[in-house]
């Protein structure tokens, strides 16, 4: 299928999502949409496959002008989506799953599941897509979920799959497995268009790249140009591939885990014997795939969830089973993952946001009264020192952009003084002015000689920050290495190889 | 470096035991005490009692089974000592899986030898003996209207719309019900007003919901508000000056021939009226839509996750409206057949059933034939909190009236946080 | 709702132009402000809308309007008798309420000019303040729940078994006023604080909606009265009927003009402004407020910076039931001295109007303090026009749900009435489905 977008606006109040976006797929082709968080990538597929309305331009399916009103036309259309967050209904089957939505019926409206489940079979020789049709979706691991994702597209006879950042979940291996499988969909004729914003995995698939910015093309490049220039395309600037940091001089012994076990929400054992020590002016990298424990290990550590067996120390403390406010005043700094789940109350103030961990204590509040004033002039000293761009410090947290509501939660929890930085995912959907930021506030933390655990799946920004990486598998630390291992041996302990390593 | 290629298999086996079962348990285990010292060791006036099966209103039953005499005393102690026994089980094992039936029998258990004990306590007139099928045939009215009231939250909340107004629906197909039953005589026709101002009801709760994103339990709170001072206000309007539109009449049973000849199951289940077959009819019904057919995996799909059901073309918000509606309607019959076996409307008279209805929807973890059995273990509560009052039991009748809603609290509180409600329920699902 | 929605960006431009004279930039600013949806014009056009609500159902279901109608079908002519009749009804239902709790305009003219009879011009504003009273301070309990995310429907009950305890010290005990008074008081907080807490726990400790706990307690609460008002210890002795003791003169609210005035207004409005001083501070104000509101607002952020959420809940559902307990017992001390039957049964119950009070006052104090006078006055001045048209009482209560739903749905109060948006942030409700 030839897919082309002429001239695609998107409006949101005053805020331009999509600027005359134009491009074209060709049938076989693995077409790349390049571009840095918040630049319009997902505003223009949900334009594609009519999520949301385009203010103007207009869509043409092999030449013909082809208004796209709703997502079931835009799969009757031949579109199919692999969202980035799965589409799937976790109680439901793979084959329930896969045919929603476009079920073979039988007498009375009866589902012939028969026919789905055989239907599912054909796919998946025909595409090397094994998975089990009676399988329920939650019990799945995540790159067999995608794969399913893939298969419901393929279902409903997609001529064009649209992949949104489809590695962001995955490890290198899976993600190696994922690009044979788009190499073997183009090879059978599908169009794909792969968005992303890593630059190694478009020079890897990509036959043809385009580039936006700021909700517009600023252009096309092949797949031979290199990093830096993607890059400098991408952001409009050049930018520092790689992080400035002083001599690695570690000092004492600050955080020491041992032997951590902790439960999931389910009552699974989700951290499995995890032992680590961080030292004073160190910076240690957690690395690993999503939900390989790193969540819950970071949870336990700031008190958020019981500890089963183990213990964490603190600079001698003893912190195994505080409660997160004890954990947090004991000199814990947390940057928690989901931050506008978890860290900022986006209808209440950046000045109330400046102190959500802190409003007890002094000078904030006094016997139980809050000191407003002091609330006040605290934030205005926060906003001017880390550059928080808002119009008010009374105005509400939602108003603030993703890169400066995160720049709230580092000056929140750096400005406390704190013995120990735990930050997770710290740059997840930034874009890279803000990623940048928060990267060197980090390291200035670090020279000035405290200790930080940093987790993050992305491995860029493990190999820029980390003095020491750990990686997570399964609840278990599959090995603690030096930034200077290949990628190719850090995914391989992503995938759960385990490591003997001399020296660390 | 060498990296050794050995991978690792993942523990992922459940260790942790809820402390929730445990609390479970030790209610339990009060409950059984409790049983055990006050019904079983307790009043010793009197250690039998006769157990009739012989049902009132079946004059010319073919059969007659001769009255029973048991030890009320000691089958009191065994069924305490059996409780007891559950909850030590559950103390101890910790099951993972069939906690609240346990319960839910321990609640029957309870409920068998506080009438046992009723039965054989003094008082001006001792009663000494226990009807069961009459007291089956009584509490198959009450089960009935929570059967409609909880069916009723099967659609809306399968669909993720939260609808706290089965109460109101109750009571406005109770006042259609019987303003239509009176003018024309036909039930038939009753039962359809009800399900129209049932459905209505749903579709103002659907419209603030769904259009507007307003919150469902507050819409659904003051909707029940309004309806109860509305019926209120309308039957000092309506009713006391015309009294001929509240004559009220009940449904008659219709028996069906040769099966309600069955000894104790025949007249509780097949001399019933209309309202109850149709109830049967419903829930069949509504069991195959939900899990067998294109419709129910939408309206599934829907409740669970909504934006995953809009890619592919789903229609989330039509299929809401249209399951709240039909949520409604159902439980305004339910309204209508809670008047038919009352007779005529009464101010105030579903005294929160449609709230419990919605806690039988819960215990019955959202499945038709779930809300089926904790609707006959609420009934039975209900019914028998007032029944034992003819029992001149030495307790006031306002605690036994506390019963059924405490032990709607008490499973609600044992069972949420197990029981895992339709992802979407409640939430507002936004297009953007 | 705690939807996340990217700040609204002001439509257009309202700035009002740099030009022309002081009193025209002002008066435009005012049309500009009271054109678009602030929160109070909101509110005031859901009351407004409500009224219209319930004149529909006066209109539609008294007999003599829709005989008037009926006329029609006989012949055209009687089409303006019928509206004048259906004008003439609603007109002097409302004018009913209106003079039934608020000033009589005669009586009021009458006694201006003669200088007598001013108790009886004074009654129904005296009524609605008695009313108002306990409202305000049950409301102020419910607003704080909803403002920490959590839904106290058992207001009612909290309120009975504060009023039934409070009134049991009052009338159990003998003491001089200054011991007596507030021990009553704290006997009232106490009440609905044990009654609060069994919910708190419970949906602290086990998760349990606090929606359905409530609700089934506000039924076992009334069963309990019926007990205790026909029981030994508390029943009037040497009554037989549904009647409590009455309390001692040194334990009630004294009427605050003197017993001979024959206004019922007491004291209690000193306690009610207490409790919109406290409220004020501790939702403003306090560190624990401060963790009530992030709770409400994001649960997920109150727990990882370190709230401790299961606290938080049992807290509020204390202090919701003690505000409630304290209203109960504000009703019995400064209206009929002793608890009977009927005693804040059913919708006209204050701790379910409370509900609608707190939403309609948007969960603040002052907001709370109008919107229980506004529900006072609509409930007292109900009786007037039930004794006065016959037109039940019932109306009341259907008129401030139907408010209540007109101001839950700002957004349909905009598309009725076109106005444009104003960035103003929706109410925090307290929904989160079974599963939290």
């Amino acid at each position: 299928m030839q897919l082309e977008l002429r001239g695609i606006t998107k409006r949101f109040g005053s805020f331009t999502a999509n600027d005359q976006i134009s491009l074209k797929v060709e049938p076989g082709q693995i077409h790349s949409l390049l571009g840095e968080n918040g630049a319009g990538k997902s505003t223009l597929m949900n334009v594609l496959f009519g999520l949301l309305r385009p203010d103007e331009g207009e869509i043409l399916i092999d030449g013909v002008v082809t208004p796209i009103n709703d997502s079931g036309e835009a799969v009757r259309r031949g579109i199919g989506m692999v969202h980035q967050h799965f589409m799937l209904v976790p109680v439901f089957t793979v084959a329930e799953n896969v045919v929603l939505g476009f079920e073979p019926k039988k007498s009375f409206d009866r589902i012939d599941y028969r026919a789905a489940t055989e239907d599912i079979r054909r796919l998946s020789q025909e595409f090397h897509l094994e998975v089990d049709p009676d399988a329920v979706i939650e019990n799945l691991p995540v790159g067999l979920q995608q794969r399913v994702e893939i298969l419901k597209a393929l279902s409903h006879d997609a001529e064009l799959l649209i992949l949104d950042e489809p590695t962001a979940v995955l490890t290198p291996q899976e993600i190696d497995a994922l690009m044979d499988i788009m190499r073997s969909l183009a090879a059978a004729g599908k169009s794909i268009l792969f968005i992303t914003h890593k630059l190694k995995e478009v020079k890897a698939i990509a036959d043809v790249i385009t580039v936006i910015r700021h909700g517009q093309v600023v252009g096309t490049a092949e797949p031979s140009a290199s990093e830096s220039e993607l890059a400098s395309l991408m952001v409009g600037r050049d930018v520092q591939l790689t992080v400035t940091k002083s001599t690695y001089d570690p000092g004492d012994e600050v955080l020491e885990v041992r032997d951590l076990v902790v439960l999931d929400d389910r009552g699974l054992v989700a951290v499995n014997g995890v032992s680590f020590d961080v030292r004073a002016g160190e910076v240690l990298a957690l690395a690993g795939v999503q939900g390989n424990g790193q969540t819950e290990l970071v949870e336990a550590l700031v008190g958020m969830r019981p500890v089963v067996s183990g213990s964490i120390t603190l600079k001698g403390r003893d912190i195994t089973h505080l409660s997160p406010r004890d954990a947090l005043d004991a000199g814990l700094g947390h940057i928690p993952e989901d931050r506008q789940r978890d860290g900022l109350v986006l209808s209440m103030s950046v000045a109330d946001n400046l102190v959500l961990n802190t409003p007890r204590r002094a000078p904030f509040a006094r016997r139980g009264t809050r000191n407003l004033a002091a609330v006040k002039e605290n934030a205005q000293r926060l906003v001017r020192e880390f550059d928080i761009r808002t119009t008010s410090i009374e105005a509400p947290a939602s108003s603030l952009s993703g890169g400066n509501q995160q720049k709230v939660i580092v000056a929140r929890e750096l400005s406390r003084n704190i013995e120990f930085l735990v930050a997770s995912q710290p740059t997840r959907g930034l874009d890279v002015g803000s990623i940048e930021y928060v990267h060197r506030q980090f390291i200035e933390h670090r020279n000035r000689g405290n200790g930080s655990l940093i987790v993050s799946s992305e491995l860029d920004e493990v190999l820029a920050l980390g003095d020491r990486i750990a990686v997570m598998f399964e609840g278990r630390i599959s090995g603690i290495v030096d930034p200077t291992t290949s990628r190719e041996d850090i995914g391989l302990l992503m995938a759960g190889h385990t490591t003997e390593v001399a020296g660390v | 470096m060498s990296l050794v290629s050995t991978t690792p298999v993942a523990t992922t086996t459940p260790i942790i035991k809820s402390a929730r079962t445990r609390v479970i348990a030790v209610i339990m285990a009060v409950i059984g005490l409790f049983s055990f010292v006050v019904f079983g060791l307790g009043s010793t006036v009197r250690s039998h009692a006769a157990l009739s099966f012989t049902p009132l209103n079946l004059v010319n039953a073919p059969w007659h089974l001769g009255s029973l005499t048991v030890a009320t005393r000691w089958t009191d102690i065994v069924l305490s000592l059996i409780i007891v026994a559950l909850a030590a089980e559950v103390f101890i094992r910790q099951p993972s899986r069939g906690v609240m039936p346990r319960f839910g029998i321990a609640a029957i258990l309870f409920l068998v030898t506080l009438l046992f004990w009723a039965a054989r306590t003094d008082g001006p007139s001792q009663v000494n003996s226990v009807n069961v099928t009459s007291i089956l045939v009584g509490c198959s009215a009450t089960v009935m209207v929570l059967v409609f009231g909880s069916l009723s939250g099967v659609m809306c909340e399968r669909a993720g719309v939260v609808n706290i107004a089965i109460e109101g629906q109750f009571i406005a197909g109770a006042f259609l019900g019987s303003m239509i039953a009176s003018t024309t005589g036909n039930f038939f026709y009753a039962a359809i007003a009800g399900a129209v101002v049932g459905g209505l009801i749903g579709l103002v709760l659907a419209f603030f919901a769904l259009r507007y994103q307003s919150d469902q339990i507050i819409v659904g709170i003051v909707l029940v508000t309004m309806l109860s001072s509305l019926s209120s206000y309308l039957n000092l309007q309506v009713f006391t000056p015309f009294p001929n539109f509240n004559t009220g009449n009940l449904a008659s049973n219709l028996a069906i021939p040769i099966l309600s000849k069955i000894p104790i199951i025949g007249p509780v289940l097949f001399n019933q009226s209309a309202f109850f077959y149709l109830m049967i009819v419903l829930v069949a019904v509504v069991s195959f839509a939900l899990f067998k057919t294109r419709y129910g995996l939408h309206v599934r799909a829907v409740g669970e996750h909504p934006r995953a059901a809009a890619t592919v073309g789903i229609n989330v918000v039509r299929v809401r409206y249209i399951n709240v509606v039909l949520g409604g309607a159902i439980a305004g019959i339910g309204g209508v057949a809670f008047m038919a076996t009352q007779g005529q409307f009464q101010v105030g008279y579903t005294s929160g059933l449609g709230y419990i209805a919605l806690a039988a929807l819960i215990f019955g973890r959202w499945r038709p034939s779930g809300a089926v059995v904790a609707s006959i273990i609420f009934g039975l509560t209900v019914y028998l909190s007032y029944e034992l009052v003819t029992y001149q039991v030495p307790v006031s009748l306002y605690f036994l009236q506390m019963i059924p809603y405490l032990i709607t609290i008490g499973v609600v509180a044992g069972l949420i946080g197990r029981v895992r409600p339709p992802a979407a329920d409640g939430q507002p699902y936004l297009r953007d | 709702m705690s939807e996340i929605a990217p700040a609204e960006i002001p439509q257009g431009s309202n700035e009002p132009v740099d030009e022309g004279p002081v009193w025209a930039r002002r008066t435009s600013a005012l049309w500009v402000r009271y054109t678009s949806s602030s929160p109070i014009v909101i509110a005031a056009l859901a009351v407004f809308l409500g009224l219209v609500f319930g004149a529909i159902i006066i209109a539609t279901t008294t007999p003599a309007v829709l005989d008037a109608w009926r006329s029609i079908f006989h012949h055209w002519s009687g089409l303006p008798v019928a509206i004048k009749v259906t004008f003439d009804n609603v007109g002097s239902a409302y004018r009913a309420i209106f003079t039934g709790s608020v000033v009589d305009p005669q009586g009021f003219w009458h006694s201006l000019t003669t200088g007598k009879g001013w108790p009886n011009t004074l009654t129904p504003i005296s009524e609605t303040f008695t009313y108002a009273t306990p409202l305000v301070i049950v409301s102020i309990g419910v607003g704080i729940a909803f403002q920490t995310g959590l839904f106290n429907i058992g207001a009612n009950g909290q309120a009975v078994i504060g009023g039934i305890a409070g009134a049991a010290v009052g009338s159990m005990l003998h003491l001089p006023t200054i011991l007596h008074l507030p021990l009553t008081l704290l006997g009232g907080i106490a009440g609905g604080m044990l009654c609060g807490a069994l919910p708190g726990v419970l949906k602290a400790y086990t998760g349990a909606h606090e929606v359905i706990v409530t609700l089934m307690f506000n039924y076992v609460t009334y069963a309990f009265l019926l007990y205790a008002v026909l029981s030994t210890p508390f029943q009037q002795p040497g009554q037989s009927n549904d009647i409590g003791r009455t309390m001692d003169p040194s334990a009630i609210l004294a009427p605050l003009f003197g017993t001979k005035s024959g206004l019922r207004v007491s004291y209690g409005v000193f306690v009610a402004a207490a409790v919109v001083v406290f409220a004020w501070w501790l939702l403003d104000r306090s560190s624990m407020g401060f963790d009530f509101r992030v709770t409400g607002a994001n649960p997920a952020a109150a727990r990882a910076s370190g709230i401790n959420g299961r606290r938080v809940i049992v807290v509020v559902f204390l202090i919701s039931g003690g505000l409630a307990g304290l209203a109960g017992l504000v009703q019995v001390a400064s209206t009929t001295h002793y608890i009977d039957g009927g005693f804040l049964i059913g919708n006209a119950g204050i701790g379910f109007t409370a509900i609608t009070v707190a939403l309609l006052g948007r969960n603040r104090p002052m907001g709370i303090v109008w919107a229980s006078l506004l529900f006072a006055a609509l409930g007292v001045g109900g009786r007037n026009m039930q004794a006065s048209t016959g037109i039940p009482l019932d109306l009341a209560t259907v008129i401030q749900s139907a408010i209540v739903l007109f101001v839950a749905t700002p957004v349909l109060v905009k598309e009725i009435f076109r106005l444009r948006a104003a960035p103003t942030a929706t109410v925090q409700l307290a929904t989160k489905g079974w599963g939290s």
